[in-house]
């Protein structure tokens, strides 16, 4: 097994067009071929998405630029601005009887000092204001337990995108939301992609949606199907 | 440290404290109980919430194959620790090295290493009965002041600080993960490392609180103060506090009674604890407004009454046989209705 996960932590700038090249990937589990010779160009500013049936490979293309799971091939970043990668996983299952709040948990990245000796002041103006810019105005105190899909979908993407991160990566963040809070977080990346100059690599099922707002699609079936401007990937 | 028994003792004489601590062994009980309740109280809600109850089960029985073996190799009884930490640390490693290569669900892997620990540390537990007096050992099971000794004392005093500083160092790491392992991953957290980091606090933390707990409860005080802070405790703060000041409160109450009624220590902490445990959860379930659906609940509602029961009988009030079998009644055949269930006719 070769595994070359390699991302630029050079201080010298970037001056490729791309963000992430991944070449060759292919990745085996119990023997079993989950990608297969897997090669992508993710442009920075765009919002790239990569869509397929179930059991594609989707969610293992992410956790393989992630870091996660062992493959074979290269993954290169080029980083020009800090190098963070924001994740809003696919799945976030809450053990209903954890006591952490919204607070809390957005506190765990944020401050030094342990959550369990409390949000000190500066993390909790700072939690105040990402949960302001998620709708989710007053939540601090609310367990994540108690929270809906939606509403956790949200405190999710309020933690990845504080600070501003250079890729942000969405494994089917619309899975489970109704048409206002799809639209809303539609909006959301949008914005983040055109006001803040945000890469947006996005796991999607909504075809549709993709064809409105995607730059560039790869239709994925274990290798690569398709891989271009999105009407004519998903043509 | 003579002067300072003798002068918690003047206090003790002179009605200032209470009357127990007029023996020294009780005063390092005490402290031991000081000592071991941040720690653990600390430990206990992080190993709740890496479902890490069922490993804390399995380094208890490691802990006693590692005195078996000790005390095999010629260490004294007093301080099997070279034998009892060494096989905990290999047991340690084992589990989490295992849990992470295999498909196997963990509990599964644990309950084998369990079963295997368990099996070689009685084949060993006889061997030693060869040597020493099983009342000895004995104390090594289920926990005994009078053996705690002042080097005992300052290597918790030690094993503490580091323990509290190591985890205080990684708690919002180790609590990312616990919540979303790929999140902590994105983040920087070395999943790997905090598998084994977190295990060996636990190992050496189980180690160092055996002699005044026991092998066989120890598992019990790692787990049950975080049950019973999760019935109450509405923030990861509250959590810690509550897991603490139940640790404290069984561990204080534990010493008292075991000294008053002459019952094993670890025994009397576990039991105090888990009374606690019930009255939270009754606690919780006023608060939520909801203590009729509780008490529905046939078996949660004979338990709280039996152990009610049992705390009573333990303080010589006789009236507590009466609701010990009120509460096995309830266990059994539920909460008594006054009105019939409607039947049907077929």
């Amino acid at each position: 097994m070769s595994a070359v996960a390699t991302f630029s932590t050079t201080p010298t700038p970037s001056t490729s067009s791309s963000i992430l090249d991944v070449s060759n990937l292919t990745v085996r589990i119990d023997g079993q071929t989950l990608l297969s010779d897997v090669s992508l160009s993710i442009a920075r500013g765009t919002l790239h998405a990569i869509v397929g049936p179930n059991g594609a490979g989707k969610s293992t293309l992410v956790n393989a630029i992630l870091g996660q799971i062992r493959f074979e091939g290269r993954i290169l970043a080029h980083w020009r601005r800090n190098g963070r990668i924001g994740y809003v996983p696919q799945s976030f299952a809450v053990d209903r009887t954890l006591p952490v709040t919204v607070a809390d948990f957005l506190a765990l990245t944020r401050q030094r000092r342990p959550v369990c000796f409390g949000v000190g002041h500066d993390a909790r103006r700072r939690i105040g204001a990402m949960l302001v810019g998620v709708g989710l105005a007053g939540f601090e105190q609310r367990q994540l337990s108690v929270l809906s899909g939606g509403e956790l979908r949200r405190v999710l993407l309020a933690h990845a995108l504080d600070p501003l991160p250079e890729l942000l990566i969405l494994d089917e963040p619309a899975t489970g939301l109704d048409q206002t809070a799809s639209q809303w977080l539609e909006d959301v990346l949008l914005a983040a992609r055109d006001r803040d100059d945000v890469t947006v690599l996005m796991v999607s099922h909504d075809h549709e949606r993709v064809k409105r707002h995607g730059d560039r699609v790869t239709v994925l079936d274990t290798r690569v199907v398709a891989d271009g401007a999105p009407a004519d990937a998903l043509a | 440290m003579t002067p300072f028994y003798a002068w918690v003792t003047s206090l003790a004489h002179s009605g200032v404290l209470p009357a127990d601590f007029q023996y020294p062994f009780l005063v390092r009980g005490f402290l031991c109980v000081l000592l071991l309740t941040p720690m653990l109280g600390g430990l206990s809600h992080l190993v709740v919430a890496r479902r890490m109850a069922f490993f804390s089960a399995a380094l208890g029985q490691a802990a006693l194959t590692g005195v078996s073996l000790g005390l095999l190799i010629g260490e004294p009884l007093n301080s099997p620790y070279a034998g009892m930490f060494g096989f905990c640390l290999l047991a340690t490693l084992g589990m989490v090295y295992v849990k992470r290569r295999s498909s196997l669900p963990p509990d599964t892997l644990i309950g084998v290493f369990l079963a295997l620990s368990l099996g070689l540390g009685l084949v060993l537990l006889v061997a030693v009965t060869r040597q020493f007096n099983v009342h000895q050992v004995e104390a090594i099971l289920f926990g005994s002041l009078l053996t705690v000794t002042d080097s005992d004392l300052l290597l918790l005093l030690a094993v503490g600080v580091v323990v509290m500083a190591l985890l205080a160092r990684e708690y919002n790491h180790l609590l990312l993960d616990s919540l979303s392992p790929p999140l902590a991953g994105v983040e920087g957290s070395d999943s790997r490392f905090l598998d084994y980091f977190f295990a060996f606090l636990l190992a050496l933390s189980i180690v160092v609180s055996l002699k005044i707990i026991g092998a066989l409860l120890v598992e019990a005080l790692v787990v049950v103060p975080a049950a019973a802070s999760r019935n109450v405790a509405r923030s990861a703060r509250g959590y810690l506090v509550w897991s603490v000041a139940v640790a404290f409160v069984a561990g204080a109450g534990g010493l008292i009674v075991s000294n008053r009624f002459l019952v094993p220590t670890g025994a009397a902490v576990v039991l105090g604890a888990s009374l606690a445990f019930f009255v939270t959860l009754i606690a919780s379930a006023l608060g939520r407004g909801s203590l009729a659906r509780l008490m529905r609940g046939r078996h949660a509602a004979g338990v709280a009454v039996v152990l009610v029961g049992a705390v009573l009988l333990a303080s010589r009030m006789w009236i507590g046989a009466l609701l010990v079998a009120a509460g096995a009644y309830f266990f059994k055949f539920g909460w008594p209705t006054s009105s019939q269930r409607p039947t049907t006719n077929d």
